[in-house]
């Protein structure tokens, strides 16, 4: 029987056992962003002039750093929470012809990751940064994030949420990545196109993707799924304002800056001389 | 330094700051990340000099706990990697260590001590040397180095990497800033008799990606760089030696965490050194390491020639893996062990359970802040013999 | 005529697969794996064009799409 053609990137059997299937709850949109991102590379890998071993992929903590975890068939880290990005800064010092992906979730990345996350951007380091936003922390049982909205009850706000959320996407424009996009999990060739786009560009790319937890939100994966379209506009319809209600998606930034490497080559090729 | 080359063979006159970078980019060291703290930060400036001008990268970071984390994306991706820091940052990398440790990643981290605890003071301590072995979490060996010189700064940094190299694990070289700060002479010997270590790979050993095991193959496992088409996936979670964490069993947890504990600690006999005077006939002994060592000698030949005391003198290079048994076995039993640290007693300890059935008692002589004077451990030793 | 292809020990039954198809060939069926999940069955595989979009947003690499000439989607 035909097997699923991304298959061919995972690690399924080893001499410890079966890794698959993967360790995310029925319909956690995580899978489905690996399924996207690995779409990505494949494309990569059939049309650019990069081979296999020039990818790493770099993760932090939590359920969407899973994807990390064990399961690729390629170079991985699955590093400490938060500092995937610091790890991915050394990973291209070192070999500056690697190319790397993060995947990381809304807590890693903006909670205890927040000030890897915005100086990453900064420097505008190449990486593409892959984050699976649920709205709060899956993996230790449901607990508020910054990016869950007001009022939202959650185990650590049972009374509900007294905070604002971040918008990631703005955070990330702000600090100063060159290419920012968001999309959900019901938006899979969007997400497969700006992954694509993220890797081919040089400079940080911050690609957000809302993700579904179903089993926090306690609601179906389909229902979540269906509901992806219907709480989002497309930003170039979407009105001003978080009071519009729904969140835009769709390529925040494109722009063109040379990235750290590019800007440290000159030092040491002048310094060469 | 504004050449293009690591030193040559010949004489310099150096602070530690500038011997220990040195040192490790003799050793290969081509990625710096670090943040600015008293009293390491000329480390950090010399690096920012040096790397690029050698084929290296430099980057100061946003703090010291994504400086250590650099350190392990650079291994992982091939380079030997460093960074320097003071003992309020030491503490913030503790989580790194662990996961270097877990990990099995070649790093070196030079903690240049200061007093404590919280903001302390910026003058010089040894008061890092307990949380070297146990700040960070978990179990898991690790080795410490105590350099006593700028001459050692330079060396001893080597002999960091190596050691990291050669074991795939994190090394710490517990610097003070005495030790940083202070100039000396500096001899870079003959390139040839300075042994550089590197970690073995599995293509070192004939192993195909297809057959690679991460954690396995031998009790230091072959690593793999980055690139190379391994498909190694690193992983801090306890696992097999294939890398897969799936299938929890308590003896596999077992095996992977002892198998770390004791590549370290089988090999105390190795890796541990330390340099002994007068310890012929003595009935007594002082036993330091550091800075210290430098007045604590002078206390000792003092002793010996001014009132005739039989006091030998110890010195350790390696704090951790500690090394009792070597300890054990150069000394005869004697009656009181001096211990003059600039702390009130850490490294005291595993010295008196080391010889706890071999002396009659063990005598701490603390100082915090500044260095002990020959005339400070010279009061304390007639005090307690006289 | 298009045939589905179900790794019955990867799928976790969410059905998103079943959601996303845009056509209707497959749905969820009244079978369940060993681990106690509801599996997505072909329903009228005329219905399917091969777009695979089940294939993509599949969050456990179980479920794919082999066309009639036997290539993949």
């Amino acid at each position: 029987m035909k097997k699923h053609p991304m298959l061919k990137y995972l690690k399924e059997e080893g001499p410890a056992g079966p890794r698959l299937p993967l360790i995310m709850c029925p319909g956690c949109g995580a899978g489905q962003v690996l399924n996207y991102a690995l779409h990505a590379v494949d494309t990569i890998l059939q049309e650019d002039a990069l081979r296999k071993e020039d990818f790493v992929f770099i993760s932090g903590v939590g359920c969407s750093s899973r994807l990390a975890s064990h399961y690729l068939n390629f170079d991985s880290g699955w590093t400490l929470h938060g500092r995937a990005l610091a790890v991915a800064t050394g990973a291209q010092l070192a070999n500056p012809r690697l190319k790397i992906v993060v995947f990381t979730g809304d807590g890693d990345a903006a909670a205890i990751g927040g000030n890897h996350f915005i100086h990453t951007c900064r420097r505008n380091m190449d990486v593409t940064i892959v984050c699976m936003n649920n709205g709060l922390y899956g993996m230790t049982g449901g607990q508020v994030a910054p990016t869950t909205p007001i009022g939202q009850t959650t185990t650590t706000t049972p009374y509900g949420n007294v905070e604002d959320e971040f918008d990631l996407c703005r955070l990330a424009q702000t600090a100063g990545a060159t290419y920012v996009a968001r999309w959900t999990t019901a938006h899979p060739h969007q997400v497969i196109k700006s992954i694509l786009k993220g890797i081919r560009k040089k400079g940080t790319a911050f690609i957000e993707i809302l993700s579904q937890c179903p089993v926090h939100c306690k609601t179906s994966p389909v229902e979540m799924f269906r509901n992806m379209k219907k709480i989002t506009v497309p930003l170039k319809k979407s009105t001003a304002g978080p009071a519009a209600g729904k969140i835009p998606v769709g390529e925040f930034c494109d722009i063109d800056k040379p990235d750290w490497i590019e800007r440290y080559q000159k030092i040491m090729d002048q310094l060469s001389e | 330094m504004s050449n293009n080359e690591i030193l040559k063979p010949g004489v310099y006159y150096l602070q530690g700051a500038q011997a220990c970078l040195e040192g490790a980019i003799t050793a290969g060291c081509r990625v710096y990340a670090g943040y600015p703290i008293t009293p390491a930060t000329e480390i950090m400036e010399h690096a920012a000099h040096r790397l690029p001008r050698l084929g290296g990268r430099f980057i100061q970071m946003e703090d010291e706990i994504s400086s250590a984390s650099v350190l392990l994306g650079a291994s992982w991706a091939g380079a030997k990697a460093m960074t320097a820091t003071s003992s309020p940052g030491f503490s913030l990398m503790q989580e790194v260590i662990s996961f270097a440790i877990m990990t099995e990643t070649p790093l070196v981290i030079v903690d240049v001590q200061r007093p404590g605890p919280g903001q302390g003071y910026i003058t010089t301590g040894q008061e890092d040397v307990m949380q070297a072995r146990w700040g960070h979490h978990g179990e898991g060996s690790i080795i410490a180095l105590s350099p006593a010189s700028v001459q050692d700064m330079f060396e001893f940094t080597i002999e960091a990497f190596n050691l990291a190299e050669r074991w795939r694990t994190p090394v710490l070289v517990m610097a003070e800033e005495t030790v940083a700060h202070m100039r000396e002479r500096l001899i870079v010997p003959a390139l040839g008799t300075i042994p550089i270590v590197n970690r073995i790979k599995p293509q070192d050993m004939g192993i195909a990606p297809e057959h690679y095991l991460p954690y396995g193959h031998a009790q230091v496992p072959p690593m793999a760089t980055w690139g190379e088409g391994y498909n190694v996936n690193h992983v801090s979670l306890v696992h097999h030696e294939d890398g897969n964490v799936t299938r929890y069993n308590p003896k596999v947890h077992f095996e992977n965490v002892a198998r770390i504990h004791r590549k370290i600690e089988d090999h105390v006999d190795t890796i541990a050194r330390l340099e002994t005077r007068e310890l012929e006939g003595c009935r007594h002994v002082l036993i330091c390491y550091g800075s210290v060592s430098r007045t604590g000698i002078e206390a000792v030949l003092e002793a010996r020639a001014e009132r005739g005391i039989p006091i030998g003198f110890i010195r350790l290079h390696t704090l951790w893996p500690f090394p009792e048994r070597q300890l054990r076995d150069l000394l005869p039993d004697v009656d009181v062990v001096f211990v003059p640290e600039m702390n009130l007693g850490m490294m005291a300890h595993p010295i008196m359970e080391a010889l706890r059935d071999r002396c009659r008692r063990v005598v701490s002589i603390p100082s915090l802040g500044s260095l002990h004077s020959p005339e400070m451990i010279l009061a304390r030793i007639y005090e307690e013999l006289q | 005529m298009n045939r589905l292809c179900l790794n019955a020990t990867y799928c976790k039954g969410c059905l998103i697969c079943v959601e996303a198809c845009p056509t209707g060939a497959i749905k969820a069926s009244g079978r369940i794996n060993s681990k106690g999940y509801v599996l997505p069955e072909e329903d009228d595989m005329r219905r399917c064009t091969g777009c695979n979009l089940c294939e993509t947003v599949c969050p456990d690499f179980a479920i794919t799409i082999e066309t009639a000439d036997g290539e993949g989607g």
